[in-house]
Parts: structure tokens; sequence; C-alpha cells
């Protein structure tokens, strides 16, 4: 704990951006994993659903439907979904995150 | 536990969206305030982490196939606020994106892992906390975690209860069929986001430090002291 006395800004930002790095390279690994190996679901959902005959069908038609891009539907189009998928959200909240520190600076 | 349009009668649709409208603009106004320019690149990561982390399904019971939420790793380190902002990015993403969770559902999906799922576990473990002064938290780290994710599954199926002519089985089945199966995924919930708590104190204690369930822990409050 004495460690953390000393950070710097510079060493914080350092923190940071080493963070980013091992987070979104986790993320991308559980994308991967995600699509080879833990790729089959059946949710309990679905199973009393299909029990009492009850149709999930969604209003709208997603564009990516079941984590899948249309037309290359493989686990390496899954794949490639799920990193980009894994970036967007990543900007996505660090978009919205400066702009509640920005109103929070007004 | 993503609910898909269909399955959920209109009033509980409504009713869970005006829960969602109410918790969203507590969240945004409380989360300007507390949230820290430090909670910021965790914050995008843990998001980004957990929507991957979704994709993985893992067998439990009966034949039947699992995803972590990360709803309590979220409340826990970034605060109920920011972390509830951040599971309904996923949850959002997930609807209109992959159509993962209905959108007249939406609703629903929120206030089960944006909401029951993340204010539960940070609550939680801020009463544990206190009542323990700091001890044995890795304990409760697990069973806040673990009471947030059946919460949260208790919630869903009383959800699909309520609904009964659209979805006939009522609340005697909906809510222990996803009371039991969640439970071996509120396990899971609980040790990986003590993982990760232990993680980040040894790594990043700036960052808890800022985290309102984990700011009064003597270790943090040491720390905090010696950095002013």
């Amino acid at each position: 704990m004495l460690i953390l006395a000393k950070i710097s800004r510079k060493s914080v930002k350092n923190l940071d951006r080493n963070t980013i790095v091992v987070g979104l390279a986790l993320a991308v690994i559980f994308v991967v994993i995600g699509n080879f190996v833990f790729s089959y679901a059946l949710e309990t959902l679905d199973v009393k659903a299909e029990e009492l005959e009850v149709t999930g069908e969604n209003i709208l038609n997603a564009p990516f439907p079941e984590y899948t891009i249309p037309g290359f539907e493989n686990e390496w189009g899954g794949i490639l979904l799920g990193v980009v998928a894994t970036l967007a959200i990543f900007v996505v909240t660090l978009g919205i995150a400066n702009l509640l520190m920005k109103k929070k600076s007004e | 536990m993503h609910i898909p349009d269909g399955f959920i009668s209109p009033t509980i649709s409504i009713v869970t969206f005006i829960v969602t409208l109410l918790f969203w603009i507590i969240s945004f106004m409380k989360a300007k305030n507390s949230l820290d320019e430090r909670q910021i690149p965790i914050m995008g990561v843990m998001t980004a982490l957990f929507f991957a982390a979704q994709m993985m399904n893992y067998p439990i019971v009966g034949g039947t196939t699992g995803h972590l939420l990360g709803s309590a790793s979220l409340g826990i380190i970034l605060g109920p606020y920011a972390g509830c902002i951040s599971m309904t990015i996923i949850l959002v993403l997930q609807s209109l994106l992959f159509g993962d969770g209905g959108i007249t559902t939406l609703g629903a999906n929120i206030v089960n892992m944006g909401i029951i799922g993340v204010f539960i576990p940070a609550f939680l473990l801020l009463a544990l906390n206190k009542i323990s002064k700091g001890k044995g938290l890795y304990a409760w780290i697990f069973i806040s975690a673990f009471v947030g994710d059946v919460v949260a599954a208790v919630a869903a199926g009383a959800e699909l209860g309520f609904s009964v002519p659209t979805f006939q089985y009522g609340l005697s089945v909906a809510v222990p069929a996803m009371a039991i199966n969640h439970s071996v995924i509120g396990v899971i919930e609980g040790v990986v986001t003590m993982v990760l708590v232990g993680m980040l104190l040894k790594l990043r204690p700036d960052v808890l430090s800022k985290s309102p369930s984990l700011k009064d822990l003597p270790a943090l409050q040491e720390s905090k002291e010696l950095k002013e």
C-alpha cells in the first residue's frame, strides 16, 4: 500500500494503459473461447419456453442475429464480430463516462 | 437470462420500463458526481470484458447452459450507478445488434441484470463491510455477488410468472427454475468477483479506493491518507 503513495500522475497513466491492454486482451480471449469452446447455448428460459411452445421471436431484425455475420456463419466470423463489438463497447463506454465527467466539471 | 420478445405480458413490460427509466435518471445524476477520472479506463475495460464474458456459455444443470453476468463485479468495483450504466450499455447493444434479449423486454432485462444484479451486491457488500469492519472481505464479496445473481434470476422468474397468459407456467415453476439454475452461475459470479477485486486490490488500489462499497476498507483508507 505504501507504493500507492508514490504513484505519480504519469505512472497512473501508464497503469491505465496497462490495464486497458491486459483487459482488452482478456476480452479477446473470452471471445475466442466463446466461439470455439463454449459456443453451445441452451438457457433455462429456452427449455421452459420450448416445453410451453412459446415462441420468443424478437420484433426487431437484429443485423447480427445469434452473434453471427449473415453469410459468414462460422467461428471466425463470430470472433471477428465479437472483437469488433467488444472494442465498440469499450469506446462507447469511454465516451459516455467522459461525457459524465464533462458534465461534472460544468 | 436475456428475455426475448413475447415472453412477458405488456403490463410487466411497461412496469419494468418505468423502473428502468427511474434508475437511469438516478444513475446518470449520481454517477455524474461520484465517478472519478481514475475509474473511466477501468469502466471501459470492464464493460468490454463482461460483454465478451457473456459470449461464453458453460454447461450448468440438466443439460442447460449459462453465462456470467458481470453485474456484481461492475456494481462492486465501479459503484452501483456507474455499474448500472455499464450493464445498460451491454444490454442495449446486445438487444439492438445481436437480438440477444428483446426490445419490448429490454426494461425487464435491465431491471434484472442492470439494476438488481448491480445494486444488491454493491449495497450488500457495503453493509457487510460496515458490520464486520472490513474483516472477511472475500467471503462477503462472494456472498454479495452470489445473492445478487440469484435475486436477479428470481426477479426474471417472477416477471415470467406474473405474465401468465403469455408464459403459462406461473410463479411456482418459473421462479424455482430460474433460481436453481442461476445459483450455479452465482457461485461462478462470486468467485470471479473475488478474483477481480483481489487483483485490483494488489494492482490498482487507487481505482478501488473510489468504489462506494470498498472505499471504507482499512487498507484502502491507509493508502488514501498516504496519498493525500
